[in-house]
């Protein structure tokens, strides 16, 4: 029954739930990041796992190598980040804990219950050229709203990150409430 | 069988011309020495008018799907499309006056409001999970960005940030519900989903994922207890912003609610108009519930407020829960009355926020004291917000008043008198703090002195809302004619 692939699994699982508990609960911040770059890879490895090489590559490309490296950016630009006081401040231990291991339950409840469809067995395939395919026919629709939504976000970075303009009189600040 | 890519477009012109819209829009941005000149408004007006009156003459027919089955060509996405693109040109319309915009660079606001154009156009047409998501994404995206515009205002960037983090926490669980929905049917297509689910599923993994898509669309109406987000976005961002959040989004929101659960979660019955629910879970009463919370949270919050704009808010709040009454009915009538009510609602609450921002440009605020003596300072603006808050109170002989009247009129005939009770209750609390304003405005001396004027494009806006607020409730029978027939290709 439990075969190398199953061994794989069970370790890929560990490092991925472990590491996401240190991103919870380490307080510093840069430690939290770098844990979660280990829950990224982790779940890259599952995807491998369930012969899904391309998701796994555009995990590791675009989590990895983009995001994880721009929150580490914006950790280390950021001034004094460290040093803030996390303004959060633990309340209701007991009733969140309640509500979140009721949700867990359900969750796993809902994992393990036999309303999905299952596959039988795993067929390892690329997919890469097949997802091509569908991106350019079943899904071109959604690929090009992509590309209107990334345009407007693009438009929308620029907007908020750059300075104002000269030409452009600086809003007084918040009135006083 | 849906039609290919190619064949598609011909039957795509108003998401088209909107694209080119903000195609073009970008190029005179990049071209134009004056970044605050009005042609980026002109162009964006153009341009919205333009889908407005390619969706208005689309042929309908009996709903046909597009782009392989991504999104669908039918009588409910037209009635949508229509509306959604008369709030964005009202509002544009609205951002020209206003003042508080006015020094800012034009062209990528109306970039961002044209993108919330096209989400809600193919929002209200989506039958595709994938399509549903990225639709709804391209409706908060720009959004947040809209609600963050005033740059340097704390305010409007509490707004965004505030925006931004329920909107991602909303969209992750839905997308968590979406693919529990996808492990139980294997499929992407709602209506294959619906199809899958009649035939026998396990109840919680399917409660489940009712609930978890639910706070996807319950945030984009502004539900109760999905509603949090809305009060501060709605005070903070710039005021035109503000009306088109509580119009457009909203509507959008709830076309792919009805779309949405009544393919998935529900199938045309054997009576007449009626439906039934396609699995065992049992959501019309979950939303009845949400239905009544709703409208009671947000007309009591309102009672307290003195920022009109924020009082507005929790105002749109109560009504979004006035409409799920007739989202839960399960009958044709009852969704026939939510597209009237949208249709009286998208005149009334935009007029209303017009009033506020012809006030806010005379004072630069909100306060409810600003508008003290407003009848004799500025006669028309005064009546004409007279007649919206009558309107949004629902007092006859104004639009409101029917509207409402189509709501409770099929909760009734449907037999649940508990949540007819709640609602009128909620329209009597709703009456005191929108009769307060009136008393602000008519009966108290001005705290400002002079008068304030009015320019004479406003003026032809406000008479453009008064009439149809007032003409919908003496001769309705158009509207309701189209909502009915938008409505009925639903069923099949």
């Amino acid at each position: 029954m439990t075969g190398p692939a199953d061994v794989i699994f069970y370790v890929l699982a560990a490092l991925t739930v472990g590491s996401a508990i240190f991103v919870a609960t380490l307080p510093n911040i840069i430690y939290a990041a770098v844990a979660l770059l280990f829950t990224f890879c982790g779940v890259a490895g599952l995807y491998v796992l369930v012969s899904a090489d391309f998701l796994a590559a555009t995990q590791v490309l675009v989590y990895v190598g983009g995001i994880l490296v721009l929150i580490m950016f914006a950790v280390f630009l950021s001034n004094r980040i460290s040093s803030v006081k996390l303004s959060n401040p633990v309340h209701f231990r007991l009733p969140a804990a309640a509500i979140c291991l009721t949700l867990f339950g359900v969750l796993a409840y809902t994992a393990i219950s036999p309303a999905f469809v299952l596959k039988q067995e795993i067929t390892y395939q690329p997919t890469t050229a097949r997802i091509g395919e569908l991106l350019m026919t079943r899904y071109l629709l959604p690929f090009e709203v992509a590309s209107v939504l990334l345009l407007a976000a693009l438009i929308g970075a620029a907007l908020l990150s750059r300075p104002d303009r000269p030409d452009i009189p600086r809003p007084d600040m918040e009135e006083p409430k | 069988m849906p039609l290919g890519n190619l064949e598609s477009l011909r039957y795509f012109l108003p998401e088209l011309a909107i694209t080119t819209t903000i195609l073009l829009l970008i190029v005179v941005h990049v071209v134009g020495k004056n970044r605050r000149s009005p042609a980026a408004a002109l162009l964006a007006l153009v341009g919205t008018g333009t889908a407005l009156l390619f969706a208005w003459m689309t042929p309908a027919g009996e709903g046909m799907g597009l782009f392989e089955g991504m999104v669908v060509l039918d009588g409910f996405a037209v009635f949508f499309k229509v509306l959604t693109a008369l709030a964005t040109a009202i509002v544009i319309f609205m951002s020209i006056d206003c003042l508080e915009l006015a020094d800012r660079t034009q062209a990528e606001y109306y970039v961002f409001l044209l993108s919330v154009l096209l989400g809600m156009f193919l929002l209200s047409s989506a039958t595709d999970i994938v399509m549903v998501y990225l639709a709804l994404e391209l409706v908060s995206i720009p959004s947040y960005l809209l609600a963050g515009y005033l740059k340097g205002k704390a305010s409007s960037t509490e707004a965004s940030m505030k925006y931004v983090v329920y909107g991602a926490t909303a969209s992750g669980v839905m997308i968590y519900g979406f693919s529990l929905l996808y492990g139980m049917t294997g499929s992407t297509q709602i209506s294959e989903i619906g199809r899958v689910l009649t035939m026998g599923t396990v109840p919680l993994p399917a409660l489940l994922a009712a609930v978890m898509v639910t706070v996807g669309f319950g945030y984009k109406i502004a539900a109760v207890p999905f509603h949090m987000w809305s009060p501060d976005v709605y005070e903070g961002a710039p005021t035109p912003v503000t009306a088109f959040l509580s119009v457009g989004p909203k509507a959008a929101g709830f076309a792919i609610l009805v779309r949405f659960f009544y393919t998935v979660f529900a199938s045309p019955g054997d009576a007449d108009g009626m439906w039934k629910l396609s699995s065992s879970v049992d959501w019309p009463f979950l939303f009845a519930v949400m239905s009544a919370v709703t409208m009671t949270v947000g007309n009591l919050i309102a009672i307290n407020q003195r920022n009109v704009k924020r009082l507005l808010a929790y105002s749109s709040i109560a009504h979004a829960g006035y409409m799920l009454m007739g989202f839960v009915m399960l009958s044709t009538a009852g969704l026939k009355a939510i597209l009237f009510y949208l249709v009286v609602y998208l005149f009334m609450n935009l007029g209303a926020f017009y009033v506020v921002v012809l006030v806010e440009n005379g004072s630069r605020s909100e306060d409810i004291s600003h508008f003290s003596g407003l009848g004799r300072r500025a006669p028309l603006a005064a009546v004409s917000m007279a007649v919206f808050l009558f309107a949004l109170t629902g007092i006859p002989p104004f639009s409101g008043f029917i509207g409402k009247v189509y709501l409770f009129a099929e909760v009734i005939h449907q037999g649940v008198y508990w949540l007819v009770l709640v609602a009128g209750i909620n329209s009597v609390i709703s009456l005191y703090y929108y009769a307060r304003i009136l008393k602000v405005m008519f009966l108290e001396d001005p705290t400002h002195t002079g008068e304030l004027s009015v320019a004479f494009v406003p003026k032809v806006m406000l008479a453009i809302l008064v009439v149809p607020t007032l003409l919908l409730g003496i001769y309705w029978e158009p509207v309701i004619r189209i909502a009915e027939s938008s409505v009925r290709i639903l069923t099949n």
